[in-house]
């Protein structure tokens, strides 16, 4: 008897003990190939590989003062800002006002309408927009100026091809891909059954639309403002694509990113090590990016 | 009350017609002028229809011309066969991994779901030049298999988090009862959940697709002529000073075909899918 109920116990443990593989194996191996090859760059970035033979020999942190001491990584630094505020406040701000337009929205139809307006850049890649922005920007026979020029409006615009001015066309592009992601996510934070209650409380307390819009929706909304919050944020940061398209960093190095450097530093240049640092560093800014985010999504998975 | 409503109609409307010419504008001219011929094109008469629609123009992308040097046809087949696997793949895998998440409370759950959280956001500029040097000395670059490997690496996080939020939403008391009867829970995962979960699997699908179908960062740096992506050879009608609009716009419509065709059909999933991701369905 004893036998037996013990040979049961220990086949219990090991079907447990398989379940536990056959659910989490997969996403651990991936996990540890994923953090596995992070480690591996930031040692990377504390060697000396300097052409297409890797060089495994330490020596520091040689390629991080190499990198602090170029003018190009604090234009980088520079736009890199201009993108996490530019790309993410009028965003946001855009957002939530359109939101509540919706929610208020007189006409029916509206809403569905919107949605899939705005929404369908979701779908297209950076490569595509880019290349249909980058043809309405063209300052002689761009769509934009055309356009005005029929209106009989000579444009003074060169849009991308002013190197003062180019990052902020470049950021327009960006908003104009995430603004209906970002009221898709504000939308559904408006969609609570305490918040509905409370802004029927407050309009039938006399209290304008505008007022309960500063007062009563957006202090609520905040765990949603936080997350959208961070999601622009990390995709500002890793902003790529429609800089290498529309732009190729350009005019001179006007537009340059660190993500855009990274890629010429280490596969143009080939001083990997100093990409390998330039990845690294954008990984510590987008470490510091996540963590008010996972912290809110830790507590909200296990509450 | 009513002059308000009447302000409120005003604005409503205002923001509609602007935000319709911000969003019509351009994928209007994308679609026209690709049907143009090149002299049209010359014209500059962007907003006008064409004279004579010219399908052609979708056969020189797809195929090549003399005016277009990089056909979009084998592009379409490597991002096809990159994507699907990727996406079965990593639908597979995540409903595993997100079961589990959803299922326990451990502190070891816990880390697994931090190290999950931040991999969700990983910058690939952070993790390219190892994925390079693994595929390289591996071969794997010479087939569909690295870009396979990479992107599976990359999106299985994201897979598992979209899974998990949806399985969160499930009674246990489905399980439950049939862990009564003795069934194990790799059973009862296959058996109760996963035939419920269909919808979610849908959209956890339509989200990877479509970040993979447009992942243009990875598929720049790996790539090889074998195994070029649409969205490379897209960048690479841009580059390029010769390729007229009228193509370069077909070709962008060929390049957005799929993951568009996607959208309009099941936004509904689409929209879930966003919801999930920001950890909020």
């Amino acid at each position: 008897m004893a036998i037996s109920a013990k040979s049961q116990k220990g086949r219990r443990a090991r079907a447990s003990v398989l379940e536990f593989l056959v659910f989490t194996l997969p996403l651990l191996v991936f996990l540890l190939i994923l953090y596995g090859t992070l480690l591996w760059n930031i040692y990377v970035s504390m060697t000396n590989w300097v052409s297409t033979a890797a060089d495994y020999n330490f020596s520091g942190f040689k390629w991080y003062s190499y990198l602090f001491s170029q003018s190009r990584f604090w234009v980088d630094v520079q736009n890199n800002l201009k993108w996490l505020i530019l790309g993410v406040l009028p965003t946001c701000v855009a957002a939530i006002f359109l939101a509540y337009l919706l929610e208020l929205a007189p006409f029916p139809g509206v809403e569905s309408y919107v949605r899939t307006l705005i929404l369908y850049p979701v779908a297209m890649s950076f490569v595509v927009t880019g290349t249909i922005w980058s043809w309405m920007y063209q300052p002689d026979k761009g769509v934009f100026n055309t356009l005005l020029g029929n209106l009989g409006i000579d444009s003074p615009l060169t849009y991308t091809n002013d190197p003062a001015t180019a990052t902020y066309w470049l950021i327009v592009i960006f908003i104009w891909q995430y603004l209906g992601f970002a009221v898709i996510i504000i939308q559904s934070s408006f969609r609570t059954s305490e918040l509905q209650e409370m802004i029927e409380a407050a309009t039938v307390d006399g209290a304008s639309k505008i007022r309960i819009l500063f007062s009563v929706i957006i202090p609520n909304i905040r765990s949603g403002i936080l997350v959208l919050v961070s999601l622009l944020l990390i995709n500002t940061l890793k902003v790529f694509d429609i800089v290498w398209i529309v732009t190729r960093t350009g005019p001179g190095i006007a537009t340059d990113v660190l993500a855009t450097n990274m890629i010429v530093t280490a596969y143009d240049q080939r001083l990997f090590s100093a990409g390998a640092a330039i990845g690294v560093i954008i990984f510590l800014m987008a470490f510091i990016i996540v963590i008010p985010y996972t912290i809110y999504a830790l507590r909200k998975w296990f509450e | 009350m009513k002059s308000k409503s009447t302000t409120l109609k005003i604005i409503v409307f205002v923001v509609l017609v602007m935000l319709t010419c911000a969003y019509l504008l351009p994928i209007y001219v994308m679609i026209t002028n690709s049907l143009k011929t090149l002299p049209e094109i010359q014209q500059r008469t962007y907003l006008a229809f064409p004279q004579i629609p010219q399908i052609q123009n979708y056969q020189s992308a797809l195929f090549g011309s003399r005016d277009f040097l990089i056909p979009m046809q084998h592009p379409i087949i490597n991002s096809t066969i990159i994507t699907a696997a990727v996406t079965a793949l990593a639908a597979f895998f995540g409903g595993l991994g997100g079961y589990y998440l959803s299922r326990t409370r451990g502190t070891f759950t816990r880390v697994i779901f931090v190290l999950v959280g931040i991999a969700l956001y990983m910058p690939y500029q952070a993790v390219i030049i190892p994925l390079t040097t693994i595929t390289a000395k591996t071969g794997l670059i010479n087939s569909h298999f690295g870009l396979i490997l990479c992107y599976l690496i990359i999106n299985l996080p994201l897979a598992s988090v979209l899974m998990g939020t949806f399985f969160l939403g499930i009674p246990r008391e489905l399980e439950e009862a049939a862990e009564v009867d003795g069934a194990s829970k790799i059973q009862t995962f296959f058996t109760i959940i996963v035939p419920i979960s269909l919808p979610a699997y849908a959209s956890v699908a339509i989200i990877i697709f479509t970040q993979v179908w447009n992942e243009f960062f990875i598929a720049l740096t790996l790539v090889t002529p074998k195994t070029q992506t649409v969205q490379v050879a897209m960048a690479m009608t841009q580059g390029s000073t010769i390729s007229p609009y009228n193509l370069q716009m077909a070709a962008s419509l060929l390049t957005v075909a799929v993951p568009l065709f996607f959208f309009l059909l099941l936004g509904r999933y689409f929209i879930r899918g966003i919801l999930a991701g920001a950890l909020k369905g």
